[in-house]
């Protein structure tokens, strides 16, 4: 679970975090994000010890309890702890987003390497798989598709996995059309190497800065849908602590007053979410050299 | 599933043959677009209702919230950007970023609910987030499919305010979802085409902030309508859920439900009029664009 902060910024964050303060300085959204994301990936690591209940732990003498007292926010309509509820929920949202946008790096940026390289029919071929993906929310066809195939874990990862991997092949792609032709690509094809050696080692570490910023955008993006998806019933199911599937579950006591349910779950959900894309916008202008950092 | 759970092998069979299913996929596919070159989507096995005129039926309540929301998004959407861009990293600027990439954070399914929480259950400003209208007032008759223009249109003023009143909340929710979007990417088009050489140039013939202003705007207007126009593709997964929490009956929420209880049929004129709604939208865009392109010299 604690792979959350290693991953999200691993080549770069390594050589900026050895210099936090001016870090900080530069990019203050980068360093807000960071705060924010490593704060829930230690509430999912230890969510056992920082819970104070069992997230699914029913006490039936006190359904629906307002926040205060024994329970801090309350319980929900199954008399479960929301406040444990809501910690523990951390977990699906890393367990989910991880995984998913592991496979989206893993597919998109070598089909953006070697459609980049190589051009041809595979490049069409991705071309118009971007172009369909623009004329269509990605997230209702993730819903789609995981409706029809089985409401498993496994499958909202693989699903919003592939249904996002072209992001990664665009951007990528993009940049090894402008390093295709440069000096030094030319003259490792010159010196012999296989077109192999040419695209992953040659290009691929110049071309993949532009995707370090997309991780944590798609990881933003992966715990967001997996929520909607939860929030419609589809994927993880109701007793499960997951943040979409507790805001379905209040979403009915929302009109009769009973507020706590679904408000709690959705401000950690806003959190994660904007933690992940002040990471991600964070991590732009760090990479971007054309723009200036903030707050100079 | 559509024989019941009690069926046995050979019901399973005849309906499988009454629908098509035992012909190959290819067979199946072609078959289902010739129906659809007739305007024949298939029935919906929930309603037994043609999927073509369940559509027809709902989309004007959707559009009706969309446009609503697209003009109201972008009137508070771009000049917030601009006038961030003018000043950029003084307070406003700030301020307007950390608030729109709040509103991009926000799910906004949750939003709405909360919303709805606040301004119904607690202030009892907003009306009940159960339909168009209200329960005791007739709809008005059917003209452009909107309840509140319909009742304009008709006179009849109890049945518009009813309208009005269900409307405002969904469409606010919408507005401000839809804008932070724009807001983020009307600053940086602004930003780029402020610290473009043109207007250096512009600025080093001595024109005044206000003319190279309106310059930088000339050139960022493309940019702006396409990403407003990409934009309402994601919009339609928004309408699809602010639908759902406001049982807004709308196509959206049609289709929603579509997806939840795998009614094939209906999942499929979804996606296609989604599809087809988006191609348009670009389309549009694209003549948009090109109409007021300084270099395509259509507006003389």
């Amino acid at each position: 679970m604690t792979t959350a902060s290693r991953t999200a910024p691993k080549p770069i964050g390594m050589r900026l975090l050895s210099n936090s303060r001016g870090l900080t300085r530069r990019s203050p959204t980068f360093a807000a994000g960071l705060i924010i994301v490593g704060f829930f990936a230690f509430l999912s690591f230890f969510a056992s010890w920082v819970a104070p209940f069992n997230p699914i732990q029913v006490f039936p003498d006190s359904v629906l309890t307002a926040p205060g007292g024994q329970f801090f926010l309350g319980t929900d309509g199954n008399g479960m702890d929301v406040f444990s509820r809501v910690i523990h929920g951390s977990r699906f949202a890393f367990s989910i987003a991880i995984p998913s946008v592991v496979l989206m790096i893993a597919i998109g940026v070598p089909l953006g390497l070697i459609t980049g390289y190589r051009g041809g029919m595979l490049d069409e071929i991705l071309l118009r798989i971007l172009d369909v993906m623009r004329s269509f929310p990605a997230i209702i066809l993730a819903l789609a598709v995981v409706a029809a195939t089985g409401q498993t874990l496994l499958n909202v990862i693989i699903v919003l996995g592939l249904v996002e991997a072209p992001i990664f092949a665009r951007v990528v792609r993009a940049e090894v059309l402008t390093l295709r032709s440069s000096g030094f690509v030319e003259s490792a094809v010159a010196a012999g190497n296989s077109t192999r050696r040419v695209i992953f080692v040659h290009i691929m570490p110049n071309a993949i800065s532009g995707a370090t910023a997309q991780i944590a955008l798609r990881m933003a993006w992966a715990v967001r849908a997996s929520a909607t998806l939860a929030f419609l019933g589809i994927g993880i199911q109701a007793p499960a602590p997951e943040w979409g599937a507790m805001i379905r579950q209040g979403a009915e006591f929302m009109i009769s007053g009973q507020w706590w349910i679904a408000l709690f779950p959705g401000i950690a959900l806003v959190c994660i979410v904007l933690g992940f894309n002040l990471l991600g916008d964070g991590l732009h202008d760090l990479l971007d050299p054309k723009r200036k950092p903030t707050g100079k | 599933m559509l024989s019941g759970p009690m069926a046995n092998e050979a019901e399973i069979e005849e309906v499988r043959r009454s629908l098509g299913l035992d012909r190959p996929i290819f067979e199946q596919f072609f078959v289902y677009v010739q129906n659809l070159l007739r305007g024949d989507l298939g029935k919906s096995w929930q309603s037994n209702e043609p999927v073509l005129d369940e559509i027809l039926l709902r989309l004007p309540a959707s559009i009706e919230l969309l446009i609503l929301a697209l003009v109201t998004g972008t009137i508070i959407g771009v000049p917030t950007g601009l006038y961030a861009a003018y000043r950029p990293n003084r307070l406003f600027d700030q301020i307007t970023r950390f608030g729109s990439l709040l509103g991009f954070s926000i799910p906004t399914y949750w939003f709405a609910l909360v919303a709805t929480f606040v301004f119904f259950f607690l202030l009892r400003w907003a009306a009940p987030p159960l339909g168009r209208i209200g329960m005791e007032v007739f709809p008005p008759p059917d003209i452009t499919g909107s309840y509140f223009v319909d009742s304009l249109l008709t006179g009849n003023l109890a049945a518009a305010s009813s309208a009005g009143h269900h409307l405002l909340l969904p469409a606010i929710v919408f507005s401000i979802i839809v804008s932070a979007p724009i807001i983020k990417q009307t600053r940086a088009i602004a930003l780029e085409a402020l610290g473009s050489d043109y207007v250096r140039y512009a600025r080093a013939c001595g024109y005044g902030p206000g003319l190279v202003r309106r310059i930088a705007l000339r050139a960022s207007f493309a940019p702006i309508v396409t990403f407003i126009g990409s934009e309402t593709t994601t919009m339609l997964l928004a309408v699809s859920l602010i639908e759902f929490i406001f049982s807004w009956g709308g196509f959206g929420q049609w289709g929603l439900n579509a997806i939840l209880f795998g009614d094939f049929a209906a999942v499929q004129g979804y996606v296609l009029v989604l599809a087809t709604f988006s191609a348009f939208v670009f389309l549009f865009v694209d003549l948009l664009v090109l109409l007021f392109e300084p270099r395509s010299g259509l507006l003389k």
